[in-house]
């Protein structure tokens, strides 16, 4: 009997460890030829359940792989997990401890899963080898942070958003957020007061950083236009005086200011009535007012209290 | 960001792009030139400006301080392995790798709905999708190298898997700025 006939005959056996002795044993280069097949016996003694001829299938590819083979041709693209390809013996599945999970084939969560054999380490270092000429090199002379910030204070953030969806578009992706240090654009201390009413909450003090964020055009580049235009205007703006600025009282100061206040007023009626005053007055009275606008620009600090109770004492004369 | 053509998936050693396609600055004419004629002979790896398809393009590269990608899906196994498959990219690109973490729980959106279609109000069931997140971040990148770096990275996307790309770009001041300055101050 030729060693192929083998092939026809149905034997309860595991469909993988018949493959594998088959394998051995069988001719594997071509099927055998049926043009006749033999007629099985069904009369009353042979009688059973029809055995369903069995297609004869080749044994799976990953017999013959050389160990050495080059992988990236094998699998050159993703795609779904195909059990006689793989020459790995992967199992995949839960079940009770102590039980083999079940084995690559017929196995569904191995096919649901995507699978990364089309990246493997050498298929990644010859596609970025061909992706090396489309790359440019970072200057090597911005190598840290503060160098960068230095150089170009501006940062312009943007997102881009990929999902599965019927639409490729994402209404998100046209947001983009400008950051500036103002440190940066060199204003006086009239422009930056100006800018900051004019930005509000938009600014942080910590980091010293304006931001301004632009989503009410459609697309990305129009907001970024808009968004320079932004900054452009805010800076122009905030170095302009117009005359009604002169109106500025002392509810609207934004911070506390010696010359002109009431605390000062106060001080120099006090000074005309005192009797015995202080030997080296100029300097107290200059360090009294360094701590009475410490102490409400700062707000109230255990050392600042302490600052300001000696400076009091010193300028009533008391040497308690 | 979905690729218009897959076909250069075809072959992993030469890889094509459309000419209106993701690579908007480098015209697919251009390419073939550079391939034939500059890359056989022996060029220095990277000047600042690149290669000479700055002098094609004729336009500077805009620098990158990093860049964000936020990953999520239903399977973590998934997110890890593709997480791998970036950062070894960006080792081959040349490419800082900076943090790379994901938060220690996922996000589960939960439903719980009658069980039965009339009556039995005690009696419920639960469903729950749950999303597991993962960041990489990557350092340092100029303009070419950023297109080149998210459109490999994109186009390797596993099934089930959302990308968010968060880009910083690091820029000038506009010259206008210090213009507006000087005219004020000279009124």
């Amino acid at each position: 009997m030729r060693p192929c006939d083998l092939r026809g005959t149905s034997v309860l056996l595991s469909v993988s460890v018949l493959f594998v002795q088959r394998a051995k044993r069988v001719c594997d280069d071509f099927r055998a030829l049926d043009l006749r097949p033999s007629k099985s016996n069904n009369m009353r003694g042979n009688r059973r359940k029809t055995a369903y001829k069995k297609t004869p299938v080749h044994p799976p590819r990953s017999n013959k792989m050389p160990v050495d083979q080059d992988w990236p041709s094998v699998w050159p693209v993703a795609r779904v997990f195909h059990p006689a390809s793989v020459p790995l013996p992967l199992h995949q599945g839960w079940v009770e401890p102590g039980i083999t999970p079940p084995g690559k084939f017929a196995n569904a969560e191995l096919m649901k899963i995507p699978n990364f054999l089309h990246l493997t380490p050498p298929a990644i270092q010859r596609q970025c080898e061909a992706l090396k000429k489309f790359c440019t090199e970072w200057p090597k002379e911005l190598d840290t942070d503060e160098k960068i910030d230095h150089h170009f204070p501006l940062q312009i953030t943007t997102s881009d958003y990929l999902h599965s969806s019927p639409t490729i578009r994402d209404a998100r992706a046209r947001i983009v957020t400008l950051q500036v240090k103002l440190s940066t654009l060199n204003l006086n201390s009239h422009a930056k007061d100006k800018l900051l009413r004019l930005v509000k909450e938009r600014y942080d003090p910590v980091t010293d950083i304006l931001t301004l964020v632009a989503e009410r055009c459609p697309l990305r580049k129009q907001n970024i236009d808009y968004a320079m235009y932004l900054l452009n205007v805010l800076v122009s703006e905030s170095w302009k005086t117009e005359p009604w600025e002169n109106e500025k009282s002392e509810a609207d100061m934004e911070k506390y200011v010696w010359e002109g206040s009431q605390s000062q007023r106060t001080l120099q009626q006090l000074l005309e009535r005192m009797p015995n005053k202080a030997p080296d007055l100029p300097e107290v009275i200059k360090q009294y007012s360094v701590n009475v606008t410490r102490f409400h620009n700062e707000g109230e600090d255990t050392e600042n209290v302490n600052a300001y109770k000696e400076s009091v004492i010193k300028l009533l004369g008391l040497n308690a | 960001m979905l690729p218009r053509c897959l076909r250069a998936l075809g072959n992993p050693l030469s890889i094509r792009f459309q000419e209106n396609g993701i690579l908007g600055m480098i015209a697919n004419r251009h390419l073939q030139f550079v391939g034939i004629n500059y890359f056989s002979s022996a060029r220095t790896s990277g000047t600042p400006q690149g290669l000479s398809l700055e002098k094609c393009s004729d336009k500077k590269d805009t620098l990158y301080k990093s860049v964000e990608i936020e990953i999520r899906s239903g399977e973590p196994a998934v997110l890890l392995s593709y997480e791998w498959f970036t950062s070894y990219a960006a080792k081959q690109l040349g490419i800082t790798i900076g943090k790379c973490w994901a938060p220690p729980k996922a996000h589960h959106n939960r439903l719980t709905l009658l069980k039965s279609i009339h009556i039995y109000k005690k009696h419920r069931v639960q469903y729950e999708i749950r999303t597991y997140f993962r960041h990489m971040t990557y350092e340092r990148l100029t303009e070419s190298t950023l297109k080149t770096f998210l459109e490999y990275i994109q186009r390797n996307v596993p099934e089930g898997v959302a990308v968010k790309v968060t880009k910083k770009s690091v820029l000038n001041l506009p010259p206008s700025l210090n213009d507006s300055v000087r005219r004020l101050s000279l009124q």
